[in-house]
């Protein structure tokens, strides 16, 4: 069996974690899907090859992070370790390769100890995405090739695999997909699925309409021993020039329920206001039937149980720079335990030096049907940047109506400096201290090194 | 007894119809893959410089303004097609969040940038045991078969 991220990052280590408890690795899904992975990843890389004069025409993009992390850690017993371990996110992107509308995406990560192990083993990481993509000059059709994170109707996935996608002259159009599933499962007694297939029709309409109907399979042994299959149905209509109606729905055909629906109306009357209410509502069953975490199955969570919220969401930049949030949602469930809650949210935002800085205040409670569900929050924060300068200060404090690990309150501030040393690249640090349930007192320091280049104007965020 | 519709066979049906019966892709321009123009630090509102319908998603501008109602409901329009995100957000700019085994918070990761609705701000250890509680769907998209394998330290 052959693991793309073993390649690069071996482990095989179980150990000890950052809070001192047990751990396992991770099971990485390694089917026969799977074994196919070296031929996807090596067609990929080798397909720009094959364009005549691919270097001097690509628009290159870099991105390299590094974060070095220190913290203590008290295990049971009493006795202390020491965590240091070192981060590196990596990105690239080469676009117009050969001077056609052909790319190639690597985002990937990796962490090495120089401590105490902090997570499972010393070293870790993951390729996140890897792929070739086609854009086509017109109609927004587009394939990709290798591993990438998709959300098409049914499917929010990172497979291995190809992804097709094309709209007609009608506006009638359609996606497909297929591959292997980039899972990673730490329940037991499963691995997660072999293979994933799925697609999507849609009509669509510019500016007024788009309607779509989607598939996904996903062969694998969920819970009741099932495959995953999903029936996903999407509406996105503008009902009047400022107003617009969303639905999602998904059935999962498995275990013949309905996984999840959302339906919203939002109004955007102009720059300035943006208002949504709606509603949602899902069950453990259809939603959480091929979790591979175990804090989705039972006995963690009464699987019988199923959620229905209605919410509602104002943005209003009620004077230039200065934008106030609102936001609500009742929750009701079907089960006494949890119970029911209520989650109010108000926050102010000011954004100035030219939108390089903003500085906001928020308040946050919920109150519910269980008092252990009950908790306040309250948060500020701040950015300064002059020149070359950057300076962050970021509070939030937690009260807890019950008490957690005999605290009913915690209390976490992030400040953060950081200096551009050349335009492509910027150093910072972090301190954060916090008093919590889980932490009497606790300070850990980042150190951030940022590195951008890319050979062309335009925007990448 | 019941017995299921086998669906596959229409959905394929419907494919090939699709693709033979209309073969010829719409001569609407693309949306071009990368933003031409460099974009301003902080919450992009594409409204200051279109007013018009979005080639990428089709809809007009004004859906995918970068407010506090978008960012909570970006999944939705997402799941119609991402050639308008990708062409202002490099593929790691989603999975700072929809990560496979992250081990980072992005909050933690974009520590300097308060700004950002990064999730689980504070010891989210702590208060994660209610908001998973009360709402464990939203947990799901990004840790249902993503896993974070701290995750296995309480729950196995």
């Amino acid at each position: 069996m052959v693991d793309l991220n073993r390649l690069f990052w071996e482990n095989d280590v179980d150990t000890n974690t950052v809070l001192g408890a047990r751990m396992g690795r991770p099971t990485t899904v390694a089917t026969l899907g799977k074994r196919l992975l070296p031929a996807i990843v090596s067609i990929s890389l080798s397909l720009p090859l094959l364009l005549p004069g691919t270097a001097p025409a690509a628009d290159l993009t870099f991105s390299s992070k590094t974060y070095g992390l220190s913290y203590e850690r008290e295990l049971p017993g009493g006795e202390k370790n020491q965590y240091a371990p070192l981060y590196e996110y990596l990105s690239a992107d080469a676009a117009n390769l050969g001077g056609k509308p052909v790319s190639l995406h690597f985002y990937g990560w990796g962490r090495v100890d120089l401590a105490e192990e902090s997570g499972s083993g010393k070293t870790s990481g993951e390729i996140g995405s890897l792929y070739m993509e086609y854009r086509h000059p017109q109609g927004n059709a587009q394939a990709k090739l290798g591993r990438f994170f998709l959300t098409e109707g049914a499917a929010m996935e990172t497979i291995d695999g190809a992804f097709v996608k094309t709209t007609t002259p009608l506006g009638l159009g359609v996606s497909v997909y297929g591959g292997a599933p980039v899972e990673y499962s730490i329940l037991s007694g499963t691995e997660g699925g072999s293979s994933l297939y799925g697609g999507r029709v849609f009509f669509v309409r510019a500016g007024f309409a788009e309607l779509g109907a989607s598939y996904l399979k996903e062969n694998g042994m969920f819970q009741e021993g099932k495959d995953r299959e999903l029936i996903g149905g999407d509406l996105w209509l503008r009902v009047a020039p400022p107003v617009e109606f969303t639905a999602q729905a998904t059935y999962n055909r498995s275990v013949g329920e309905m996984a999840s629906q959302r339906y919203a109306v939002r109004i955007v009357p102009g720059a300035n206001f943006d208002i949504s209410a709606g509603y949602e509502s899902y069950t453990y069953k259809g939603l959480f039937q091929a979790t591979l975490n175990p804090a989705f199955v039972s006995p963690v969570v009464d699987i019988g149980d199923g959620v229905q919220t209605i919410f509602g969401v104002v943005d209003w930049a009620f004077v230039p720079g200065w934008t106030l949030e609102v936001a609500g949602k009742n929750i009701r469930h079907d089960k006494s335990d949890p119970g029911d809650a209520d989650r109010g949210e108000v926050g102010v935002r000011y954004s100035y030096n030219d939108k390089k800085d903003v500085a906001g205040l928020s308040a946050a409670f919920v109150s519910a049907d269980r008092e252990e569900n009950e908790y306040q929050e309250y948060r500020g924060f701040a950015s300064y940047s002059p020149s070359r300068l950057r300076l962050t200060l970021d509070a939030i404090t937690q009260r807890y109506k019950q008490e957690i690990n005999g605290r009913k309150n915690q209390y976490q501030v992030v400040a953060t400096a950081g200096y551009q040393l050349l335009a492509a690249l910027q150093i910072s640090g972090n301190l954060t201290y916090t008093q919590s349930p889980t932490f009497e007192e606790d300070y850990a320091g980042l150190v951030r090194l940022t590195y951008d280049l890319s050979t062309s104007t335009g925007g990448k965020k | 007894m019941t017995r299921r519709v086998n669906i596959v066979p229409f959905f394929r049906a419907a494919l090939l119809a699709l693709l033979f019966g209309c073969s010829a892709v719409s001569q609407a321009p693309s949306v071009p893959p990368k933003h031409p123009e460099d974009l301003p630090p902080g919450r992009v509102d594409c409204l200051e410089c279109h007013n018009d319908v979005s080639s990428g998603t089709l809809k007009p501008y004004a859906s995918v303004r970068h407010s506090r109602v978008f960012i909570d409901s970006h999944g939705t329009y997402a799941r119609q097609g991402q050639n308008l995100c990708s062409s202002c957000h490099a593929p790691a700019f989603c999975q700072t969040c929809h990560a496979g085994k992250e081990e980072l918070k992005p909050n933690v990761k974009t520590g300097d940038r308060p700004d950002l609705r990064a999730p689980h701000r504070g010891d989210y250890l702590v208060t994660h045991r209610i908001d998973g509680r009360l709402d464990p769907g939203s947990c799901f998209r990004c840790h249902g078969n993503k896993s974070d394998s701290r995750c296995k330290q309480c729950h196995r």
